[in-house]
């Protein structure tokens, strides 16, 4: 607005001194250039002009910089140099707030804490791992499908119908069957949102936000998986809580993996967001494509280079989870003692996260 | 919108703070006034050991000989150190009836600090209490090495309650009444020199609806510290109640907070400011006269409260619990001071309030027999300046007590 202020400031003064003031308006618009903004100009179509203009030339200016990059990169690589350093995005995840939770690996106090945990029965294998699945009050539709796809991905899952039981009672009478784990499907106009997974006999509860579901029949060229035991993959579990929660998604599952099965579990968690996949893979050996240039073409005419490719088939429910609570001891709403409880107080930066 | 500008921290005062957690260990943390540092672990005892986990600890906090008790998982006792982490004595409790520790832990324990069977810098007295309500008084000779100690304790025994279980127990500044209270189990006082119940309270009235909330108690104090009739407990239904012994047997006031139990109470030492903590890791200070909350302690305080301490001297408490972090709060502008991440589950804190005066004196490694004969000189000097001051207290009694009228006649007129 600066230029408009100074105008009606001349305005009295326009008519005495209208020429020097035009080569002043002149001097003012090769100057103020960088101050001015498109959005400053009233008149629409001239604004859209000078926007679309100053776009074009932004995306001319980054073409050229990614080519002088890349060329500088070749040269480099000709000259048998160091290639100058990759740059790298500044992400959420890599300027996350420093956390001190975060588990290093040189820590003793957290490995004798392992070791005593609740977990640590099943991830010793000292127990087998024994799930009780069941669901809320009311259940229709998805959710039973929605279970039915769980039972197939975790092994020695069984189902019982929840009726009009308590969850403590249920919770006492796993414990006396000896599962190792109880899972609670929670629906809500017939479509699951929340996973409760229940230790036992005395582990903690956590409560999950169940979001994105998609069952194994509504994914394209699922494939059917078999009965071995899957391999399971976690990743970024990284600070305490997350550590804790990721082993007590590692004890939901057999601690011995039959790898003929090529069946892989993973929980991947992003930004406290844990992402659910399973996955069926394959190797194979592909012949590498030949390159053109004729030098190399005689050389390698008799053993043709190999290279062993991943392939991944997808099968099973696809869906994400968020922690809200978890909670010390067995299911236990109105005595219960939080570890850690989501609260609206921790959500005021965006690169924090718990897991 | 969130807040951008960052509220400045008025850093931390010089205070010491010993920790207790799941795995036994015991970590001290030290934060030195002079520069604002932020506290730091600076020592670590024990090995990281699950049935050495600590239920319970005490300490005797005076500038000569402190002396602290952990009570173990295991069903040991230990008495250390609180200065270098020594051992001085270790007993096992006894329990006649129940032939192993297993549902049977140590809730509550207390060190006594006055003279009580002839203690001297020797050996001390300890009550201790099991979730199955036996309260047990022992009388514990120390020495300086390990080998010979544990065998000279002589023990008495009584049983606290019937049914239950004693969740909570405490001891009185004058160390001659205890409350035990529990699940199940009404707050009942006891006299510590008869070992005689004195008192004990009668469950609220059913509510309009005729619902009775069963008796629960997770958490209890006493409030003030020349005062042993009235206490504050808190209840596993989020209620917080204000005991007059002299008064009558249901609660003075009694009011809720929040949705999750009371896990743990502190008092002030002005006498009516409380400190709650509960389950979900909210934190709050309390009027108790009129049953006003005087404001939250917001921080990013996410697990249960364990316990929390005011510091005897400053106008500072700590808090800490199921989140692993101990953290310090200034009390009047309720601003979190520092947070330490402790790596486990902690149990309790408490406050070695007189370890600066103590560092400025003697290096307690020195201390041999020799000097020991002189502590005990000086800690009866210390001994009759105490009894001084309770001549001193018992006038405030009087006025305390007029005080507390006026306070009840303010809480009737609420009412």
């Amino acid at each position: 607005m600066g230029r408009k202020r100074n105008l009606s400031e001349d305005g009295g003064r326009e008519d005495e001194e209208e020429k020097p003031m035009k080569e002043r308006r002149v001097k003012e618009k090769q100057e103020g250039r960088e101050s001015m903004r498109p959005s400053m100009i009233k008149n629409k179509e001239k604004r859209a002009a000078v926007h679309a203009k100053l776009k074009q030339q932004k995306k001319v200016e980054k073409r050229k910089k990614v080519k002088a990059r890349e060329a500088a990169e070749k040269k480099a690589l000709e000259l048998g140099e160091e290639p100058p350093p990759k740059m790298v995005p500044r992400t959420i995840e890599n300027t996350r707030e420093s956390d001190e939770t975060i588990c290093l690996p040189d820590d003793e106090e957290l490995f004798a804490g392992n070791d005593v945990d609740e977990f640590s029965a099943v991830l010793k294998n000292e127990r087998s791992p024994k799930i009780l699945i069941t669901t809320s009050r009311y259940n229709s539709t998805r959710g039973p499908a929605f279970i039915s796809d769980l039972i197939s991905v975790i092994p020695n899952a069984h189902y019982y119908k929840r009726g009009t039981y308590d969850l403590k009672k249920i919770v006492q009478y796993a414990n006396e069957k000896e599962f190792t784990s109880v899972i609670v499907v929670h629906t809500n106009r017939r479509e699951p949102d929340a996973l409760l997974v229940i230790g036992l006999p005395d582990g903690p509860t956590a409560h999950f936000k169940l979001s994105k579901l998609m069952l194994r029949k509504d994914i394209k060229n699922h494939g059917k998986p078999t009965s071995h035991k899957p391999e399971l993959v976690l990743t970024n579990f990284t600070t305490r809580l997350g550590h804790r929660v990721g082993r007590m998604i590692q004890s939901l599952f057999p601690q011995d993996p039959e790898f003929r099965g090529r069946r892989v579990v993973t929980f991947h968690n992003q930004r406290d967001f844990i992402f659910f996949r399973h996955h069926r893979y394959i190797f194979e050996t592909k012949e590498s494509k030949q390159k053109e240039s004729k030098g190399q073409k005689s050389k390698d005419e008799k053993n043709p280079p190999e290279r062993t490719i991943a392939r991944l088939q997808e099968c099973g429910p696809r869906f994400t989870l968020k922690l809200i609570s978890l909670q010390h001891g067995t299911f236990d709403t109105k005595g219960g003692e939080y570890e850690w409880v989501h609260k609206p107080e921790m959500d005021t930066s965006r690169r924090r996260f718990f897991l | 919108m969130p807040r951008t500008t960052t509220v400045e921290s008025s850093g931390c005062p010089p205070l010491r703070a010993l920790t207790f957690d799941i795995l036994g260990l015991i970590k001290v943390v030290e934060a030195k006034g002079e520069q604002k540092e932020a506290p730091k672990v600076v020592e670590k005892w024990g090995e990281p050991d699950a049935s050495r986990c600590v239920l319970a600890a005490s300490l005797v906090d005076r500038e000569f000989d402190p002396l602290l008790g952990v009570a173990r998982k295991s069903g040991k006792i230990e008495v250390v150190s609180p200065v270098n982490g020594d051992v001085r004595a270790s007993i096992s409790i006894e329990s006649q009836n129940h032939p192993g520790l297993a549902d049977n832990s140590i809730v509550g324990l207390h060190l006594f600090k006055g003279e009580r069977l002839g203690s001297s810098s020797r050996s001390c007295n300890l009550l201790t209490c099991t979730s199955k309500g036996q309260a047990n008084m022992t009388y514990v000779k120390m020495s300086k090495s390990l080998e010979d100690s544990g065998g000279e304790s002589t023990q008495t025994t009584w049983n606290v309650c019937g049914s239950g279980s004693i969740l909570c127990s405490k001891v009185d500044a004058d160390e001659s009444y205890a409350l035990f209270g529990g699940k199940g189990v009404e707050v009942n006082i006891w006299d510590l020199n008869q070992c005689a119940k004195v008192w004990s309270a009668k469950s609220p009235a059913k509510n309009s609806l005729g619902i009775f909330t069963p008796t629960w108690f997770t958490s209890a104090t006493f409030l003030c510290k020349d005062d042993h009739r009235k206490f504050v407990a808190g209840t596993n239904s989020h209620q917080v109640r204000l005991y007059d012994i002299s008064a009558q047997r249901r609660p003075v006031v009694s009011f809720d907070f929040r949705e999750t139990p009371i896990k743990a109470v502190a008092e002030d030492v002005d006498g009516h400011t409380i400190y709650i903590g509960n389950g979900s890791g909210d934190l709050a200070s309390f009027d108790i006269r009129t049953g006003q909350l005087l404001g939250s302690f917001l921080g990013k305080c996410s697990g249960s409260i364990r316990s929390i301490v005011k510091h005897p001297e400053l106008p500072v408490i700590a808090s800490c619990g199921l989140d692993s972090y101990l953290r310090i709060w200034d009390v009047k502008s309720r601003q979190l001071l520092s947070a330490v991440f402790l790596k486990q589950h902690l149990n309790s804190v408490v406050f070695d309030s007189k370890f600066s005066t103590r560092e400025a004196q003697v290096p307690p490694q020195q201390q041999d027999t020799y000097e020991a004969l002189q502590t005990e000189e000086e800690e009866e000097k210390t001994v009759k300046r105490k009894k001084a001051s309770k001549e001193h207290s018992g006038s405030k009694k009087l006025k305390t007590k007029k005080k507390s009228k006026r306070s009840k006649g303010d809480s009737n007129d609420i009412a």
